[in-house]
């Protein structure tokens, strides 16, 4: 937002006689505002539309289709209907932590987003320490899961909260290393200034740039699922066991707050994995020379990047079965650690041997992830002829209500 | 473990993991199975009609070929089916006052239908019988007393009655005779 | 500590002067993934089991006593009721019993609708099984797909017998209803369609590394100990024990159809983990395609049931019968005392069995693992308790 003030100011827009820090501080706070009411809340709601749809479709059935069109307002609805639930609290339980622990989860979650830039200027603020800060913060979740295991009076409750914190503060270690590369390579911490590094086309991006980063990005996004609680990382809410883990005993209002953060937190994995590896929201500079349609450009590549990775988040998770406690902790601990430090070490290597980076390497592992989509694609197309599907039996319309008959 | 296993360990999760999303993602591609129902089948058309004729929902009494003989009495297993009928020389046969089937009890097991001479009782492809109290489960299918059917030999003549006769036949050649041949 | 008639033992550890005490959970009755209403009192030290009392009658409805009020003829829909998942193999039981008991000869046609309805239902209670163990280890789309394929087999068998889950389809002497016109060209169109898509069921999770790390070495139960507790079926066939009703002790048409009896082989883990209970089931399904498909292709003609009086009295006598369920070896005991009512009917059924090895198995498993171990017996409350 400092950046945005000061061109303002530059283009005389702001009325004189205002201290430049007030000017700061109202932008950032009315951005924070804007970004909490308008964009967090929405998309918390609105990704849990798109999951239940793409659940539905990978399940071969159709999801939440009636409230709305497409079922486009269930997520409203069902806001409403957990606000306006009983709030019950378990009467053995430690009531003051209870009914904190949800606001704890919840604090950790959108502190977050005052770092998660959203195209060109638009950043709440673009502290120097960003991914730091990114990754100190959202460990408060820790904090807020255990509080809600213990407070439950609950022994699943408990047991999930200890898994969950367990397996949070695990993979913060990967998640940190596997950002490394990055910030070696960007040279800044800042979240602007990693974008800045990268281009627009694929071959500038952090991902494509050596073999590490490739490496790397695939530890951050599992060590990133993994901090979400997602599946297959979701033993602290396993529904099949704990019925709800630590969110067993909570109805109401904070249910959907912890609800929220799960939901929210999948866009801040694909806002962060865009920013770091993908190449951020740089567009062509011939696209747009005028700031307001560039920066909306900006605005809708980032998003449509991040969100994809919510896609992929949802694909997974509904693809995937669970991996046990101590099976996390192994695969943690003895394959994405090891493989962390690997990067580490071979970026800083790589970085000495090549200061400028090889071009033809960035090419070749463009080809390389293009030739596994490729590799990728043909596998669907063998899954769908074994089945013996014909054309009537496909629709690639993602709304299709449309029904198999026979 | 050894760097060899270890390496496979992470090649077998990739791949395996690769082909299930690849099995996911080809299901995205295709059509739903879904039937919406109730509201949003094709126009003019009941999940009832749909379903197979042999279906076993909620059971349905016809009293015009009804022989009153009790072999559904006899032979449900639960013990929902109350027939009272009497024999009246003044009336010329058996006269029904009361054949009740309480389907609270019903397990649509169709142990009553199979041994009806005429398929008077038979099962109907409705289904939904959801209502708010217990007693209205028990339907009552005698208004006033009634005459016991009489089957004529040579066919039924009535033509009221020949439709529902027809039916309820050929509702009970649907089960199996010793004596048939395949 | 005493949990309703439970006397659990706590241990407690003086570890260097901190004593830590077990932690006794419930499982309770209602639970999202004990398969049906049971009950586990786990004794845990955090996540590592110490053991997992299993706790049952939740269930228990009288089913043999009621048999002894409702008759011969009238027993069969109950019989459905003893094991909902798979009806068509208790309607079998019972009536094979009502037929060696009364010296009966059912039909040829009538065999074979009887294994073309058993098969089909086996492949139903194993969708079921396989698509309920995805679930409880956490995937829940191959549950959607199990469904969707059993729906189909729904469809078939309520065009058959009129009902989708408690068919009453046989009876003492055959079967209750001949298959209809049209029914054995969609069967047969059903099966070819159906077999490629346990290969893609496979693809999506049966071989995923996840999965296999779920369940391999998990619960490994040797062949002696699975036969000296009484297991069956494919609880047993998964400890590599090749026994099966329909190969050892042959009962309608099965010795003349050609199919195979798969074994667990520990192909990813040891032989008797869960890996190998499951992938038995997932085998037998082809299987069972294989006998589908003789059996509807040599459907003699003929009738489909024996002349039985409506008033059914068998000679006083007993007799055990076996059928191949889908669980394992379901054994009735029918004895007779000569009038339209049988004098006592036990039904032993796997499930039962297997609970009885859950506590000895669970020692040193986690609670993720308890799942999986009572998914991979297939386990279902209302034959445990009947």
């Amino acid at each position: 937002m400092q950046e945005l003030v000061d061109r303002l100011v530059a283009d005389g827009l702001v009325p004189g006689g205002i201290p430049l820090w007030a000017c700061y501080l109202a932008a950032m706070l009315l951005f924070g505002g804007i970004v909490v009411f308008v964009f967090i809340l929405p998309i918390a709601g609105i990704t849990t539309w798109v999951e239940r749809r793409v659940a539905g479709r990978i399940q071969s059935r159709i999801g939440p289709n009636r409230t709305g069109p497409a079922g486009f307002l269930q997520w409203l609805a069902d806001g409403i209907k957990s606000v306006l639930k009983e709030d019950i609290v378990p009467s053995a339980a430690d009531v003051p932590l209870f009914k904190l622990a949800p606001y704890v989860v919840i604090t950790g979650f959108v502190a977050a987003f005052v770092v998660v830039p959203f195209g060109g200027p638009l950043i709440i603020a673009d502290l120097n320490v960003g991914i730091l800060y990114l990754t100190a913060v959202t460990a408060l979740v820790v904090v807020g899961i255990l509080m809600a295991g213990w407070a439950s009076n609950n022994k699943w409750s408990l047991l999930g909260g200890i898994r969950s914190a367990a397996q949070i503060v695990s993979y913060e270690i990967p998640a940190g290393l596997s950002f490394l590369p990055v910030v070696m390579l960007a040279g800044t911490l800042s979240m602007q200034g990693i974008i800045r590094h990268q281009g627009w086309a694929p071959w500038t991006w952090h991902v494509f740039d050596n073999p590490f980063t490739f490496l790397a990005f695939f530890i951050f996004f599992v060590s990133a699922l993994a901090e979400g609680n997602r599946t297959p990382f979701d033993l602290p809410e396993a529904e099949s066991e704990l019925v709800m883990g630590f969110a067993t005993e909570y109805s109401g209002l904070r249910n959907l707050l912890f609800f929220m953060a799960e939901w929210g937190n999948l866009y801040i994995i694909g806002a962060v994995v865009t920013t770091l590896f993908l190449g951020g929201w740089q567009i062509p500079l011939a696209l747009a020379e005028h700031p307001v349609p560039r920066t909306v450009l900006q605005f809708a590549l980032f998003f449509a990047k991040a969100y994809f990775w919510v896609f992929v988040a949802v694909w997974l998770r509904w693809t995937l079965p669970r991996i046990r406690v101590d099976q996390m902790m192994v695969m943690c601990w003895k394959y994405l650690v090891p493989l962390a430090f690997v990067n580490l070490m071979g970026t800083a290597v790589w970085m000495v041997l090549f200061p400028a980076g090889l071009g033809g390497v960035r090419v070749l592992l463009c080809l390389c992830a293009a030739g596994l989509l490729g590799v990728f694609a043909r596998r669907v197309v063998f899954h769908i002829r074994r089945a013996r599907l014909t054309r009537q039996d496909l629709s690639f319309n993602p709304l299709s209500t449309a029904r198999v008959i026979g | 473990m050894g760097l060899g296993t270890y390496l496979r360990n992470i090649k077998d999760a990739a791949l395996t993991i690769g082909d299930g999303l690849a099995v996911t993602f080809s299901h995205l591609v295709r059509k739903p199975y879904t039937v919406q129902y109730p509201d949003r089948l094709p126009d003019g058309v009941r999940v009832q009609d749909t379903l197979p004729f042999r279906y076993r929902g909620i059971l349905e009494v016809d009293l015009e070929i009804c022989t009153a003989c009790l072999a559904c009495e006899r032979a449900c297993p639960i013990d929902c089916i109350v027939i009272d009928a009497e024999k009246d020389k003044a009336a010329g046969g058996l006269v029904m006052t009361r054949f009740d089937i309480d389907m609270a009890k019903c397990m649509y097991c169709g142990l009553c239908s199979e041994p009806c001479p005429t398929g008077a009782i038979h099962h109907t492809p409705e289904f939904e019988g959801a209502d708010y109290s217990l007693e209205s489960l028990v339907r009552k299918f005698v208004k006033t007393p009634v005459l016991a059917y009489k089957p004529k030999k040579g066919g039924e003549t009535d033509p009221e009655i020949a439709p529902i006769l027809e039916r309820g036949m050929r509702y009970v050649n649907e089960f199996a005779s010793a004596d048939a041949e395949g | 500590m005493s949990l309703t008639g439970f006397e659990v033992e706590i241990q407690r550890e003086v570890d260097g002067g901190l004593s830590t005490e077990d932690m006794t959970l419930s499982m309770g009755p209602q639970h999202p993934s004990t398969h049906g209403v049971l009950r586990f009192v786990v004794r845990a030290d955090g996540e590592v089991m110490k053991e997992a009392i299993p706790d049952i009658g939740y269930l228990h409805r009288s089913i043999e006593k009621i048999a002894e009020k409702v008759g011969w003829h009238g027993f069969m829909p109950y019989t459905d009721r003893v094991d909902y998942v798979a009806a068509m193999f208790c309607n079998q039981g019972w009536a094979m019993a009502g037929e060696r008991l009364a010296g009966i000869e059912v039909p040829k046609r009538s065999e074979y609708c009887r294994v073309i309805a058993a098969e089909f239902n086996r492949i139903q209670s194993h969708l079921l099984s396989v698509g309920s163990m995805a679930m409880d280890i956490g995937a829940y789309t191959p549950f959607t797909h199990a469904l969707r394929e059993r729906e189909y087999i729904n469809d078939l068998i309520e065009e058959l017998c009129g009902a989708r889950l408690t068919f009453n389809y046989m009876r003492i002497g055959g079967v209750a209803w001949d298959i209809p016109p049209g029914w054995r060209e969609k069967a047969l169109a059903y099966v070819e369609r159906f077999e490629p898509l346990i290969d893609e069921y496979n693809a999506l999770i049966s071989y995923n590394k996840i999965y296999t790390e779920r369940l391999g070495n998990v619960a490994v139960i040797t062949a002696q100990e699975a036969i000296e507790y009484n297991l069956v079926g494919p609880n047993l066939r998964g400890s590599g024990v090749r026994y099966d009703v329909r190969r050892d002790e042959p009962y309608s048409v099965y010795p003349e159809l050609d199919f195979d009896i798969p074994v667990g082989t520990g192909e990813m883990g040891t032989v008797g983990d869960c890996f190998d209970r499951y992938i038995v089931r997932m085998r037998e399904m082809k299987e069972s395609c294989k006998i589908l498909r003789q059996c509807l292709q040599g459907l003699p003609p003929g009738p489909v049931i024996a002349k039985v009086a409506r008033n059914f009295k068998p000679p006083a006598g007993d007799c055990y019968v076996r059928v191949e369920s889908a669980r394992g070896d379901m054994g009735w005991y029918v004895v007779s005392d000569g009038t339209a009512f049988p004098h006592r009917c036990k039904i032993r059924t796997g499930s039962f069995a297997a609970m009885s090895i859950i506590q000895k198995v669970s020692r040193n498993l986690m609670i993720a693992d308890l799942i999986a171990v009572i998914a991979s017996f297939d386990l279902v409350a209302p034959e445990i308790d009947r």
